[in-house]
């Protein structure tokens, strides 16, 4: 039952908010219901943990230990953005850059949106995922479009244009995979493009049919996921979509997409070998690694630094799961959960900064962040050092898995590139990141920190990062090596 | 009798993809975007006739819901949205594209050529209607050229609706659609996404004084 209430949930919430006419009330709501999910979200994991996998309806939805653990991602990142939230937009309504129509509008969509992830995590069927991922972005363009300003209409009119691109082909893919499956699961039923069907006849596929499919899901759910070349949307949309919006956008889409690829390449890897999949996700991997790296080195705005580092590091993932071997999916789910905290933490204090001087631009801030604003300041430095998967921080952790699994497998082109792009950003990032927080500030500025709805959530995003990092919490660690096994095709 | 005859039903889906690339051609060449949004309202209408004759030979009758929903969004409703627009915003009604409709028709007779390449391992002699599928894909590519040869939000828009069509075109030749439950989600999507688009078109309109989406380039680097 908890599959249905975590569905249901974030329904019942959006049309509360759109019903509601007081502020306070549907900031209210929007954390009571972030909160209910992310409990229930806990009792999935609990119950995933004790039985492998749950169905209900009739197999229409099913969680295992992966989408577990995609939805307990989802819901903690909508929990601390709905915290962080209200102080973001109290403020921008004091300034009166939003109308509390618009707002409304915020309270509306962002659960829809949450229902979206959860969908895809849930559904059984990979045409229910299709759907889902495609409502994922339905409900994010007018998010993307909130501010209405010239620069937002653009990023949004881009993302749903590559987004729709993108899902096209993924449906195409998706078309093509049933294809592969219809002379041994048939046709005309909701089964045949149920994932549980479709893993035991695995074997049986049409293997032509499932190489082009594999190859259109890739590139389909891989432009929603951010992975170079298809990736150009990403950072006119981080950059313009509110910080909360922007951070679940970076934090839990990205994950319901690769959860997409990564299923098909379960699938692909059963019926093909692992060889083709793996390859592809391991080069589309690199590529995108390498081709965040110079835009992140000569970067002028720090909004749209934070998209190519996310670029970066759905690289890192994608190449994780490709080298395989014991560690290498293990390697990416924990990359995947330590982002899942680290990302969302970069893009509030991006947000703390932009509202307090009203630009994105390194230039035009000058220095001094740390003066002006000493919390802030200090965890955007912090942060800086932990999504560069700098030690302490937890993605040090996930990053040297992924390195190490790829030493493993021997793959040493791999590693070396993997390697020389990590130093590289760390190095481009901490200079921006640098520059902007030390120094003097520029005179006239007045020194004030953002208040607590902005800074209590940032703070526990920052202890989580550095105690992951040395300690998990043993049903997490379960959870994760649970899905590397799904993932590498051992369930 | 005629309508027992599979033939001559596989001669008469043959027929109705011929006359959707047909269409889809029309409307690369097409200047006058009213005259654009009723052919792609033509090729939508062939499309669900294409459907019922594939229902009715195949004995698929989850098709039927298929073709009836074409008809009903993609004939009807669809068209009107855009024209409505179309309307609103008072633009001139001259599509704009960035290649001039001799090479762009050029382009089309190529991405044809690789629709029948990507098919060919696809297809089964037995198989009724078996060049539909390369028919699919190349509305297909040809709806993705559109969108990004047109200049205008609203031909986009036409562009991405077309390539839906050339989707919908393949799972009927391919599998005869997909569950159901999946079909109603992507037509509900569709929908939305119209809707949305609507909403993005007027907003544009408003701020940019115009609909020409090369005008949208600011974001860089």
């Amino acid at each position: 039952m908890t599959l249905l209430f975590l569905l249901l949930a974030p329904l019942a919430e959006s049309s509360a908010c759109l019903m509601l006419r007081s502020r306070v009330l549907m900031e209210r709501v929007s954390i009571a219901s972030a909160s209910l999910n992310f409990i229930l979200a806990i009792i999935l994991v609990r119950d995933v943990g004790r039985y492998q996998s749950v169905s209900l309806l009739r197999g229409f939805l099913f969680a295992d230990a992966l989408s577990a653990l995609v939805i307990l991602l989802t819901a903690f990142v909508a929990l601390v953005c709905s915290v962080y939230a209200v102080g973001y937009f109290r403020w921008d309504l004091r300034r009166q850059t939003v109308t509390p129509g618009r707002l409304k509008e915020y309270y509306t969509l962002t659960p829809l949106f949450v229902f979206a992830m959860f969908l895809v995590a849930s559904a059984n069927n990979l045409g229910v995922m299709w759907v889902a991922i495609e409502g994922t972005t339905l409900a994010s363009v007018l998010l993307i479009a909130f501010y209405n300003r010239k620069t937002s209409l653009e990023a949004a009119w881009k993302y749903i244009i590559i987004g729709s691109i993108g899902i096209s082909l993924a449906l195409f893919g998706t078309l093509l995979c049933y294809y592969a499956a219809a002379h041994v699961v048939g046709t005309e039923s909701i089964e045949g493009l149920n994932w549980s069907r479709l893993m035991a006849a695995a074997r049986d596929l049409d293997p032509e049919a499932m190489r082009l499919a594999f190859i259109l899901i890739l590139m389909g759910y891989g432009t929603k996921a951010g992975i170079a070349p298809m990736h150009t949307w990403k950072p006119d949309s981080y950059s313009e979509a509110p910080i909360p919006s922007a951070a679940v956008l970076a934090a839990a889409v990205l994950n319901c997409a690769l959860y997409g690829i990564i299923r098909f390449h379960i699938l692909a890897s059963k019926c093909l070998g692992t060889k083709f999949s793996s390859g592809l996700l391991l080069w589309f991997g690199i590529g995108s690694m390498l081709t965040a790296t110079p835009f992140i080195l000569v970067q002028t705005n720090f909004r749209r630094l934070l998209a190519y580092s996310s670029i970066d590091h759905t690289g890192i993932m994608l190449v994780g799961v490709g080298v395989g071997g014991s560690l290498g999916p293990f390697g990416a789910l924990l990359h995947m959960v330590y982002h899942a905290i680290a990302k969302p933490l970069l893009f509030f204090c991006a947000g703390n900064v932009q509202q307090k001087f009203e630009t994105a631009q390194f230039r035009r801030i000058g220095g001094g962040v740390l003066k002006v604003m000493p919390v802030t300041g200090v965890l955007f430095l912090a942060s800086t050092l932990a999504v560069t998967g700098t030690p302490p921080f937890s993605l040090f952790q996930s990053e040297f898995t992924v390195l190490s699994a790829s030493l493993q497998a021997q793959n040493l082109w791999v590693a070396g590139i993997f390697v020389g792009c990590v130093v590289t950003i760390f190095a481009g990032f901490l200079h921006h990141i640098g520059h902007l927080n030390l120094g003097s500030a520029r005179p006239g500025a007045a020194r004030s920190d953002s208040d607590w709805w902005r800074l209590s959530p940032m703070l526990l995003l920052a202890s989580l990062t550095v105690l992951f990092g040395v300690w998990l919490p043993f049903p997490l660690l379960n959870l994760l090596q649970q899905a590397a096994r799904i993932v590498g095709g051992t369930p | 009798m005629f309508y027992d005859d599979i033939q001559f039903g596989t001669r008469m889906i043959t027929l109705m993809a011929a006359g959707m690339l047909v269409t889809q051609l029309l409307i690369v060449g097409q200047r006058l975007l009213p005259t654009s949004i009723r052919l792609f309202s033509l090729q939508s209408f062939l499309l669900a006739c294409l459907a019922n004759t594939v229902a009715y030979f195949n004995h698929a009758r989850h098709i039927y819901i298929a073709a009836f929903l074409t008809l009903l969004l993609k004939v009807i409703v669809m068209p009107l949205f855009l024209n409505r627009i179309v309307k609103r915003t008072s633009e001139t009604t001259e599509v704009q594209s960035y290649l001039n409709t001799p090479v762009s028709i050029l382009i089309c007779g190529g991405l044809t050529l690789i629709g029948y390449m990507v098919a060919h391992p696809f297809i089964k002699p037995h198989q009724r209607g078996h060049s539909t599928l390369a028919v699919a894909t190349a509305l297909f590519l040809m709806g993705f050229f559109l969108m990004m040869n047109r200049r205008k939000a609203i031909s986009q828009v036409l562009g991405l609706l077309t390539a839906e069509n050339g989707l919908f075109l393949a799972a009927i030749s391919l599998t005869y659609g997909m569950p159901l439950i999946v079909e109603l989600g992507i037509f509900f999507d569709v929908l939305i996404a119209v809707m949305i688009f609507e909403i993005l078109v007027y907003r544009i309109s408003e701020i940019f004084d115009s609909l020409d989406t090369s005008k949208l380039r600011r974001l860089r680097g």
